[in-house]
């Protein structure tokens, strides 16, 4: 029988991770990962002082 | 660490020395600006303090504050003094996940009188969906703990005003918690990241006083960020006498000279990294040889790391008070020498000011 398992918060790592497995006869069958923060670094960092990028990328 | 047993119980079962401990009493009196004669009323308070339930929310985060907080520098009795606060909900380092995380998160709002750390700031943009746990927007989770809680600290920049995710043009609509919940005593511990000194020694303050630590007018405790970076500086000798580093590798930077031409803003950051230092006290930005970016204001994102900052109002005095004891003598001579000092001081001052001058044209 098919059955849904949702872990959400995964805990103990860095950021925000949610999973979903699709559970059949005691095995995964499809799962799918998503990380459920955005914060668009790569729309802040356009048109910035390029010497700045490494400040600001290092804080991902 | 049981919620009954008291710090002074745990640190004797943990084989851990009273006099170890008075250490960092004293040590943290020295970081929250106190007379070290209240060492004593912290050790008092310490060790007979229960432990607050504590709830550590991280919404738009990178975890580096985490990590700075994971880097307790004096280890044995500051672990002890953070493991004194129950960290019931800390996603980083708790053992539970998925639902029985939120479980614990639940179970603490409804007993009430937790403290509440923020990390991250809160995306409000299009209802909040850039970050979400558990199913919840972080703007829905924050209000719901705040509601209950007995006091926030925001611990970073991003908690603070909303840090880099921020910065414009601000994707997320990412804000602080200032601006989102209001009737609730906050302290932030702005910093990108706060120093873990600073981090413990606001909870020592919260745990000895059962009080918050003075705030300045943008609700940073004034232990922390009363003092300019620039006064404290360890380099501040070389931004007086017009030596400064012109290109990254040159002599002077090799020499440690001031790092204000390379866009240092030491002279608009209020931090006490000059003193306590980082990585367990060894050295700090500055000291390592790269401009401080004044990551304890608000805003700081804004304004470009590598260009100067005007600092009209502190550039050094043309003069300088006579350091040299002053012998008894007769009030006509002392008239004569005192205005050679005075000659020969304002010329000093003037070829200061003019090879500063130079240098900048």
């Amino acid at each position: 029988m098919a059955q849904k398992i949702v872990i959400d918060p995964i805990t103990r790592i860095e950021g925000h991770l949610r999973i979903e497995a699709r559970i059949e006869d005691g095995r995964v069958a499809e799962a799918w990962a998503s990380g459920t923060m955005f914060r668009g670094l790569e729309i802040i960092l356009k048109g910035r002082d390029p010497r700045e990028a490494w400040l600001m990328a290092q804080r991902i | 660490m049981n919620r009954s047993t008291t710090l002074a119980e745990e640190l004797a079962v943990r084989g851990i020395t009273r006099r170890e401990f008075l250490k960092f009493c004293t040590i943290m009196a020295g970081v929250l600006a106190l007379p070290v004669d209240r060492a004593a009323r912290i050790a008092r308070a310490l060790e007979t303090v229960r432990r607050p339930p504590v709830i550590w929310l991280h919404f738009q985060e990178c975890t580096g504050c985490t990590e700075s907080l994971l880097r307790a520098n004096r280890p044995t009795v500051a672990e002890l003094v953070l493991d004194v606060l129950s960290l019931n909900y800390l996603e980083t380092i708790m053992a539970p996940a998925g639902h029985a995380a939120e479980k614990s998160l639940h179970d603490t709002i409804q007993e009430g009188g937790y403290i509440t750390i923020v990390e991250g700031s809160i995306p409000t943009a299009d209802d909040g969906i850039y970050c979400c746990i558990a199913g919840r927007t972080a703007l829905d989770i924050l209000k719901e703990v705040a509601a209950n809680t007995a006091a926030i600290i925001t611990v970073g920049a991003c908690a603070f005003y909303g840090g880099w995710p921020s910065t414009p043009p601000n994707p997320t609509g990412a804000k602080g918690v200032k601006d989102i919940i209001s009737g609730v005593p906050i302290v932030n511990l702005s910093g990108c990241p706060p120093n873990v000194d600073n981090i413990t020694a606001t909870v020592v303050h919260y745990l000895t006083f059962n009080e918050l630590p003075a705030l300045d007018d943008l609700g940073r405790p004034l232990f922390a960020h009363g003092r300019r970076i620039h006064d404290n500086c360890e380099r501040r000798g070389h931004f007086d006498a017009g030596e400064f580093v012109e290109a990254w590798g040159d002599e002077g930077h090799r020499n440690g000279w001031c790092l204000y031409r390379m866009g240092c803003k030491g002279p608009v950051a209020f931090m006490n990294c000059p003193s306590i230092r980082w990585n367990e006290g060894t050295s700090w930005p500055v000291g390592a040889g790269h401009g401080c970016i004044a990551c304890g204001a608000p805003n700081f994102w804004e304004m470009p790391a590598y260009e100067p900052v005007p600092i009209h109002v502190l550039t050094p005095p043309t003069t300088y008070p006579e350091v040299e004891p002053v012998k008894e003598m007769s009030p006509i001579t002392a008239g004569v020498i005192g205005a050679a000092v005075g000659v020969a001081a304002g010329v000093a001052g003037a070829v200061a000011v003019s090879q500063i001058a130079k240098k900048e044209e």
